[in-house]
Order: structure tokens, then sequence, then C-alpha cells
């Protein structure tokens, strides 16, 4: 199961149809990869098959340009707007992962996505979880997408 | 589906009941359910989404020195920071709280499926989810502080 492709593939088509920017995964080449310190996290609980909870992590920069792009409207604040964009990011992107998932015959329901805006703001599974992260450059800046999981 | 008061009493029981019988504290409630919550600062949150019949979220907010004496009674040790075992214990506390809840919301929690909790620690941050949900926040007292209990439900 490669949940990496998963997540990377659903958050391109999410970009590719709906936001109109181009992001490119990142591909883990031996050195870490820098953190990505976000002002900006949107996250959705998912049940089933596989319980988890998957994340999308923005730096203010990326979070106010892709909600722009998403509302086609100026966005300078970190704002209900861009908490609802963000979040919708989220949910359509753990939509992707369900449909891929539903392919291999394992179920999953989404829970509602919450958005956590903040400085210095960082979210953790319980220790026993797995973690797969793909991270993402785009014109706006990095971002990235954390799903954190155990199979049941 | 009950009503939202029938659901507060149950949740409120429910959290001094866990509160009691496995964190062995003595918690009282802190007032009248409240809408929204001002920034957290030096605080950490544990939630879990419930998924199925129900659609939604429950989180705890716990400024830093309460979730330090949660753990601690909790665990049976010591913490002085925001570690692993603190993360795990708030991350099992929205778990057990969840737990509760899909059964307050549902006969027996058939119908509803908890995700994996997840912790939010932080200086400071806003957490919401999105517009078109019913919330309630529900204010406690511990000794070492006021906590909170928030539940946002999918209309």
């Amino acid at each position: 199961m490669g949940l990496e492709n998963y997540l990377s593939n659903a958050t391109m088509e999410v970009f590719a149809s709906m936001i109109f920017i181009d992001i490119t995964p990142e591909s883990p080449s031996g050195e870490p990869m820098p953190e990505i310190e976000p002002n900006l996290s949107s996250l959705i609980g998912l049940a089933g098959d596989l319980k988890g909870i998957l994340a999308i992590h923005c730096p203010s920069a990326v979070a106010l340009g892709v909600t722009a792009a998403m509302l086609g409207m100026e966005v300078t604040e970190l704002d209900e707007d861009v908490k609802d964009a963000i979040g919708e990011i989220a949910n359509m992107v753990a939509g992707g992962l369900k449909e891929s998932l539903a392919a291999e015959d394992k179920k999953i329901e989404l829970a509602i996505p919450t958005t956590v805006i903040g400085k210095s703001i960082r979210t953790s599974g319980l220790s026993g979880a797995t973690r797969a992260m793909v991270t993402f450059s785009s014109p706006l800046g990095r971002f990235g997408v954390e799903l954190r999981f155990i199979l049941s | 589906m009950n009503s939202c008061t029938e659901i507060n009493d149950r949740l409120i029981e429910s959290t001094i009941e866990i509160f009691t019988g496995m964190v062995m504290m003595d918690i009282s409630v802190a007032g009248e359910p409240m809408n929204k919550l001002g920034p957290l600062k030096k605080s950490i949150t544990g939630m879990v989404g419930l998924a199925g019949t129900h659609k939604g979220v429950l989180a705890v907010h716990f400024p830093k020195q309460v979730a330090l004496a949660v753990t601690s009674n909790f665990l049976g040790m010591e913490v002085e920071e925001i570690n692993e075992d603190v993360q795990d214990a708030i991350g099992e506390i929205a778990n057990m709280l969840g737990g509760n809840l899909k059964t307050i919301l549902s006969d027996r929690g058939k119908d509803i499926q908890l995700s994996l909790p997840s912790t939010i620690f932080g200086d400071e941050y806003a957490f919401s989810s999105q517009a078109e949900v019913d919330q309630v926040i529900l204010p406690f007292q511990a000794p070492a502080g006021l906590f909170y209990v928030e539940v946002e439900l999918e209309r």
C-alpha cells in the first residue's frame, strides 16, 4: 500500500482541478527535508479499516495564496475564509485517499475538518501510530500533507 | 437526535466520571456551556474525530499546567514538560471522551466510529472547525486550573 503515493496523487488532483497552482511533490533523497513550520494546520479524522488523522500544514504565505486562488479574491489575513478553504482541501484530499483505499477493499469514513491557526503550533498522533508525510513545493512556498494512522 | 441539553448533561457526567475514575482527580463544572473560546495560550489540545451517522470532532483543551497535572495523575509519574507522555495521555483522554460521546449520540455507539486521537500544542493558537456545525464548549475546574471540553457536530 503506497500511502505516500495516495496522498501525493490526491493532493495533486485537488490542486489541478480546483486551485490551478502548480505543485510538485518533493522526493526525499537522503538529505533530511527541512521541516514545514505551519501557521495553519487543517486536520480531519479518518475511521474504519484505517484509523488516522490527515493534516495539511501551511505557512501563512501558502495558506493565503491557495485561498486567494481558490476563491478568486484577495486574502491578506488568516481569517474564516482561509480556515474554510484549507479545511475543504483537507476534506477533499481525505476523500481522494478514501477512494484509493476503497480500491484495495479498505473502507474508511471521514470526520469533519478542524483548523488550527497560530504561532509555532505542533501536532502529533499517538506514539504507536505510523506516519506518512509528503511535502510539496509551489510558487507560494512549501507545504506538507501528513497522515498518522494505525490499521485496524 | 437527543436534545442538546441532554447531550451536554451526559457529557458533563461522563467527563467527571473519567476524571474521578481514571485520572483520580476531582473536577467540577465551571459555569454555563459556551459558544466561543478565545485563542488558547501555552496549551495542549487532544482531539478525536467522529465518523458515521454523526460526523464531528471532540476536543479537550488544557492549559499547560493543567495538562502536566492531569498527566502526572493519570500515568502516576512526574512530568515537567509537554513531552510524548503528555501527548499520549491527553490524546487518550480525548479518546475516552470520544468513546462516551459515541454512546451518548447513538445507542451503544454502534453507528459511529472514532478516528485516531491527535494532539495539538503551541504558544498561541485558535481552534475551529468549518461553519456548518453545532458547537458547544463545556468549562471545567480542576485543582490546577480550568480546562474545556468542546464538541462540534455536523448539522
